[in-house]
């Protein structure tokens, strides 16, 4: 599992690639901690990369989600593939976030 | 020999000792073998130069008595000459000869036959040392006819004064032999005719003895060879006159004395170096003036370097014990330096079997053996202070392991395990497996019946192990609490939502599936937050519809929905947790939902789709794909067949 945050033009982008299952997930929530800091910007999760999701990895997005909505910020999540995204439709999930292409 | 190697290994003191004494016997040996041989060389030069001396001395001894022979001879011959017809004074002659020359052997005057008309045939004035007083006597006759020897022939033949070989002279008076050689010159008369000869001989014996007295070794000899080779002087006295020098190599090949002898034989001056009677010897010859004789001295080799070689087998056996010696010393010596090093070991042992604190010992020493000593000890207080925090730790951990197989324990006392088969009730067969990846979980399923209804549902906490498991408990606590007044499952579902949002400050939640079965009608009401959906197995197998809510705990204002349907009497629904559809085998392939569908398939196609067995089945189906991976996620599997 690799993690890298980046900024670009006024977005804060977390790229995520590998698979992020339940042993992964300790160590993501740790790499993606500066996104909790992150104030008045858009954060964007790429998971072009992400391969699979476990319950505690989406764990980790509701923690990004609710962190930037207290802040008045938006979390979007793009180009994810199509297990994730069955993943996220089992699990409701998708009707909390917003996806971008 | 291998243990003598074994123990150098294991010896550092005698390894670096023969190191020491095995680099110190390398120059030893360079610079004695230089030694050794500047001085060999030194002392054959040495010996060269002496025994030439001797040569030349001892060679001049003899040329001078050859010499006296030869003038005495020829003194007596001008006497001779000039009163040639007195025969009477040839006999004052020849005694007046040997009375000065006392070391002669005899004197013949002899002359031709019938020479002094009135002396007859023969007439040899011949004398010779008896004792001390001198015989003089007319020594031809019969037996004796002297024209006929040797002696007299050969100055007559060759008309010039000549020594002959040595020869055999026999002394009729004291009939007595001595071998002798002979200096012989004509008597010629004033018209210079040929009348007689002068025969002045020397006893072989006699210079031998000179000869053989000069010994530059104490086991060197001297000999002397005539013309042709014939032995003159010999320490071996019966060679003389029998043998010459080419004797011996008729029947031993020897080409060096062969060279020896026709060297000698040509009247040459030299050295050389041979093998003579199985010694190594040094021959030093020379040619003896005008006598055509050649004398040689052998100087046998071990005389020459037998001092050399006294001095140098006392240096080499002083090194030999000087090296052992060193060896000894070094090992004691280094032994004793290192002696600490065993006793740090034996603690450093000691230490190693458990007994921390055993004391090491302390040598005061500055150097590094002291500083291993320091370091070492320094060492021994971390590791006593390690180990003790590592009990701790350890005590603390097996108290933690114990606390989670406690709160294991109290999680699965948790879950109903009264499961109803056909024996208990006619309308509705249940079966539930749970199995955590850690000792504690946070799957959770239950259900009870109330008012002719089941309550069931099944839930995945996020994450696992102690906070998943707590948050598991809550959420089944919460369920029993809700259902217990609510009847709708989207009303329990939203129930429980609301309270659980509002203790929820980890950001936990749980997908969950509840459901109410009307067991009298077979008709199913509930509701899907996040959860797989179950797969209802009857007349075939398909999955139950489900809206996508989301999952239990972090949303407080989400509006769950309901759902409905009606189950046939055989159906079963077969509820699980993703931790079936993502077991993972060892190349971290997932189970997924095509095999879950397929295993119900099969089991419905072989009957066996009542929950126990079809529980069974799966349980065996993920085992075997799993194989010898680590279970990554809690197991969850709940089967409920409406059979009214």
């Amino acid at each position: 599992m690799k993690t890298t945050i980046q900024e670009t033009g006024g977005k804060v982008v977390a790229v995520l690639e590998g698979s992020l299952d339940t042993v992964a997930a300790a160590e993501t929530e740790e790499a993606l901690r500066p996104l909790n800091d992150v104030e008045g910007k858009d954060i964007i999760i790429d998971c072009t990369k992400l391969e699979y999701i476990s319950s505690a990895g989406l764990r980790i997005f509701l923690v990004i989600l609710q962190n930037a909505e207290e802040k008045g910020g938006h979390v979007y999540i793009r180009g994810i593939n199509d297990t994730v995204r069955e993943i996220f439709t089992i699990t409701g999930f998708s009707n909390i976030f917003e996806f971008m292409e | 020999m291998k243990t003598i190697i074994q123990y150098v290994r294991r010896k550092l003191s005698v390894r670096v000792s023969l190191w020491v004494v095995i680099f110190a016997a390398v120059i030893f040996v360079a610079a004695l073998g230089f030694l050794f041989y500047q001085s060999r060389e030194a002392i054959r030069q040495e010996a060269i130069n002496h025994a030439s001396q001797i040569l030349d001395k001892t060679s001049l001894r003899v040329e001078g008595i050859l010499n006296r022979v030869e003038v005495a001879s020829d003194m007596t011959k001008w006497l001779v000459q000039r009163h040639p017809d007195k025969a009477d004074s040839m006999f004052v002659y020849s005694q007046g000869m040997l009375l000065n020359n006392p070391d002669f052997y005899n004197c013949s005057i002899a002359f031709e036959p019938y020479h002094f008309k009135n002396k007859g045939r023969y007439f040899s004035a011949y004398t010779k040392y008896d004792g001390d007083s001198t015989r003089t006597i007319q020594g031809g006759n019969d037996n004796y006819q002297y024209f006929y020897m040797d002696w007299y022939l050969m100055p007559m033949l060759s008309e010039r004064p000549c020594w002959t070989e040595p020869y055999m002279d026999y002394d009729t008076y004291s009939n007595t032999t001595e071998m002798v050689t002979s200096y012989c010159q004509t008597i010629n008369d004033r018209e210079g005719q040929k009348i007689g000869v002068i025969n002045t001989s020397l006893s072989l014996n006699w210079l031998s003895q000179t000869i053989s007295n000069v010994k530059p070794y104490p086991h060197s000899y001297s000999i002397m060879i005539g013309r042709g080779g014939i032995y003159i002087v010999h320490p071996d006295t019966s060679k003389i006159t029998r043998q010459s020098i080419f004797t011996q190599t008729i029947e031993h090949p020897d080409t060096a004395m062969s060279a020896l002898g026709h060297a000698m034989q040509r009247g040459e001056e030299g050295m050389k170096h041979m093998h003579i009677d199985g010694n190594d010897c040094y021959v030093f010859y020379k040619p003896l003036g005008k006598t055509g004789c050649s004398m040689a001295i052998v100087c046998p080799e071990k005389d020459i370097f037998g001092g050399f070689d006294r001095v140098r087998r006392a240096v080499i056996a002083i090194v030999c014990a000087g090296l052992l010696l060193m060896l000894y010393v070094f090992i004691r010596i280094i032994t004793r330096e290192l002696s600490p090093l065993h006793q740090l070991a034996k603690g450093a042992e000691t230490i190693a079997s458990g007994q921390f604190d055993a004391r090491l010992p302390d040598f005061q020493r500055t150097d590094e053996i002291g500083q291993l000593t320091r370091s070492f000890a320094g060492m021994q207080q971390s590791l006593v202070k390690y180990i003790e925090e590592l009990k701790n730790t350890t005590a603390q951990k097996a108290s933690i392991d114990r606390d989670i197989r406690i709160a294991s324990g109290i999680q699965m006392g948790m879950l109903p395990d009264k499961f109803p088969t056909r024996a208990d009730r006619d309308d509705v067969q249940i079966y539930a497996s749970l199995t955590p990846a850690k000792d504690v979980g946070g799957d959770l399923f239950d259900f009870y019946f109330r008012d002719e209804k089941l309550f069931f549902c099944i839930g995945d906490v996020s994450g696992k192990g102690v906070p998943a498991s707590l948050f598991m408990a809550v959420t089944r606590a919460v369920f029993r609490t809700v259902s217990a007044r609510e009847s709708k499952p989207d009303e329990i579902v939203t129930a429980m939502n609301r309270t659980m949002v509002g203790m929820n400050k980890t950001h936990m939640f749980v997908t969950l599936f509840v459901g109410v079965l009307d067991l009298p009608t077979g008709h199913l009401h509930y509701c899907n937050a996040g959860h797989d959906a179950p797969l209802l197995i009857g007349e075939g197998v398909g999955e139950l519809p489900c809206d996508n809510n989301i999952p239990v705990g972090f949303r407080s204002t989400w509006k769950y929905t309901l759902q409905e349907a009606q189950i046939f009497s055989g159906t079963t629904i077969f509820l699980f947790t993703d931790g079936l559809t993502e077991a993972m085998d060892i190349d971290k392939a997932q189970f997924q939902m095509q095999r879950v569908g397929d295993v119900a398939t099969q089991a419905l196609a072989d009957g066996q789709h009542e929950p126990h067995e079809l529980i069974g089945r799966m349980t065996e189906s993920v085992r075997q794909f799993v194989g010898g991976a680590e279970q990554s996620d809690d197991l969850t599997m709940m089967a409920i067949q409406y059979i009214k």
